[in-house]
């Protein structure tokens, strides 16, 4: 149940993607993810897919297991969707029954939100399926270094970062099997009221928060113990370098945002009733 | 008769996805009522998965879990039920104590199977009993306490079930030598009291070799080898092949009969050893 969650997740293989630069592939993340929301007509949206799919295909990673990732969100793109159809009343009424009414407009808008969560999703988990999160968070690092000579200490917010990332599988493993072990004493956590459940968690909760301080008190012992004194003065021994694929990645993103914007001014917003029209 | 007993028992983490392991293979067990068994194996041989489905924890991929003679999924109420009849007791329990009190925490299993006040009192203090909790323990927060004392009082919380199976994965483990002692001590003691059933998941061959009635040896998911500790210990050039050593006292037999003097090489116990090398000294008048 718990493991079937994939947000976050690293998928180890060896392909251009996981080669690329972690700066690189963050920004271009994130210039997609902002394109995705500039974007206003479905052509657009068709050229984000295309890239997205073109992506998926490089990173080597399993079509499968990426569209997995996606099911835990299946039921917010549900629930924005019947919001924008409920909302948005414009085009041709399609149907008109006691208080529901559906229009061309709302059931479009509602087709294009739904598309454009799932091309975040799909971006982000693509950007920790190709990432380890020691690279990620060394990305990260370097973007944000120039903040640190303002007296942002950056460094040590990367390195909780870092850390939290690193610690999701150890609790994952963690919760498993302390409710495991309270199972074998008859402990319920599947059956009863609301308050009953909530209560069950106790015995679940408490070694969990327990263990986990127990946890960062060594952990700041080893770090301490290997001379970690923040960030200052520190190098890294992998120090990130541009090779030609990062230089060839920031053009490909370069040309993407130009595509979009040039779609964006010649196929103009999307017009409800006539994308309609055109599509019956 | 067979008291637990699991028959083809196989079970595959991740069915269905590229990471699919098989952690049981085709597994026979067969415990009889009163028997103290130990499961040997290196890490990661499936041990502890098949501890786990002897309670219900796991549900087979295929393959039966039998308690007396009846499937344990055949209901849901029965695969509760079982969780109550055999306890299982976790690798580093002192890890999820979680009550204000010594004496809620070992209450948490009874009062979970619904017994009356009168009833779980009377368990609490039998199980703290078992496992030399003195009453003034009782009432402290388990957090203050030692990590010996801890595991005790995480063992308790299993045995107040009064479980007619009672099974510790790897109970020992982390432990000082004194520690150990007490532990083991808790097992026999429970085994002779009650005349229940208990199973140890251990790595150390020493200690199995002093209080095991029977012995199953795991090995890449299956059972390897299954018996008294004399049976399985013989082989002892098989058993380091799987990662497995004899005990340090049998390792010293074995040498001095390389070295030419005519011990018996089925020494487990330093007791046993004691009586030998005795038996060695007085035929060779060296006692007076």
């Amino acid at each position: 149940m718990i493991k079937d969650i994939t947000i976050g997740q690293y998928f180890p293989l060896d392909s251009v993607l996981h080669r690329l630069d972690p700066r690189v592939k963050l920004l271009a993340a994130t210039v997609f993810i902002i394109m995705t929301f500039a974007v206003n007509n479905f052509v657009g949206l068709l050229l984000c897919f295309a890239v997205a799919a073109a992506v998926i295909a490089c990173s080597k990673v399993p079509l499968k297991t990426v569209l997995k990732g996606l099911r835990p969100i299946f039921l917010i793109v549900v629930i924005t969707s019947l919001l924008q159809i409920a909302y948005v009343k414009s085009g041709i009424v399609l149907v008109d029954f006691w208080k529901i009414k559906i229009t061309s407009g709302g059931l479009l808008t509602a087709l294009f939100m739904a598309l454009r969560i799932a091309l975040l999703i799909l971006m982000s988990t693509m950007l920790t399926y190709t990432t380890s999160p020691t690279a990620l968070t060394n990305g990260l690092d370097r973007i944000f270094a120039p903040f640190n000579k303002i007296g942002i200490d950056f460094h040590t917010i990367t390195m909780i970062m870092t850390i939290a990332l690193r610690f999701i599988p150890t609790l994952i493993e963690e919760v498993d099997k302390i409710m495991s072990a309270q199972k074998s004493r008859g402990a319920d956590f599947e059956s009863g009221s609301l308050i009953k459940r909530a209560k069950a968690l106790i015995p679940l909760f408490i070694p969990l928060l327990f263990n986990s301080i127990r946890r960062a008190y060594e952990l700041a012992n080893a770090m301490t113990c290997r001379c970690y004194n923040g960030g200052k003065g520190k190098t890294t021994m992998n120090a990130l370098k541009f090779s030609g694929g990062d230089y060839l990645s920031v053009a490909l993103t370069a040309a993407f945002v130009a595509s979009v914007v040039l779609l964006n001014i010649f196929c103009g917003e999307y017009n409800a009733e006539f994308t309609f029209n055109a599509a019956v | 008769m067979s008291h637990i007993k699991t028959e083809n028992l196989t079970y595959t983490y991740s069915a269905g996805t590229p990471f699919k392991i098989t952690a049981l293979d085709n597994v026979n067990i067969d415990i009889e009522k009163g028997e103290l068994v130990a499961v040997i194996g290196h890490t990661g041989s499936g041990k502890s998965t098949l501890v786990q489905h002897l309670n219900g924890l796991l549900k087979p991929s295929s393959g039966r879990v039998l308690l007396d003679g009846e499937d344990i999924w055949s209901s849901k109420e029965k695969v509760r039920s079982t969780r109550f009849r055999v306890g299982l007791c976790f690798q580093y329990p002192e890890y999820q104590l979680f009550e204000s009190t010594v004496y809620k925490d070992i209450a948490f299993g009874p009062s979970n199977m619904g017994l009356s006040e009168a009833e779980i009192d009377e368990r609490v203090r039998r199980a703290a009993k078992y496992v030399g909790i003195p009453d003034e323990m009782l009432g402290k927060s388990p957090f203050d306490l030692s990590g010996g004392e801890k595991r005790r009082v995480a063992i308790a919380g299993v045995i107040s079930m009064e479980p007619e199976v009672l099974i510790l994965d790897e109970p020992t483990s982390g432990l000082d030598p004194a520690g150990r002692e007490q532990i083991l001590a808790i097992l026999k003691n429970y085994r002779k009291m009650t005349g229940n059933t208990v199973i140890v998941v251990s790595h150390s061959m020493d200690d199995v070799a002093r209080f095991a009635t029977k012995v199953i040896v795991m090995n890449d998911s299956r059972v390897e080898d299954s018996g008294t500790v004399d049976e399985v210990y013989e082989n002892s050039a098989h058993l380091s092949e799987i990662g497995l050593s004899v005990p340090q006292v049998t390792e010293v037999f074995i040498k001095l009969k390389k070295l030419g003097y005519p011990v018996s090489e089925k020494i487990y116990t330093v007791e046993q050893g004691y009586s030998e090398l005795m038996r060695l000294f007085s035929e060779r008048g060296l006692l007076k």
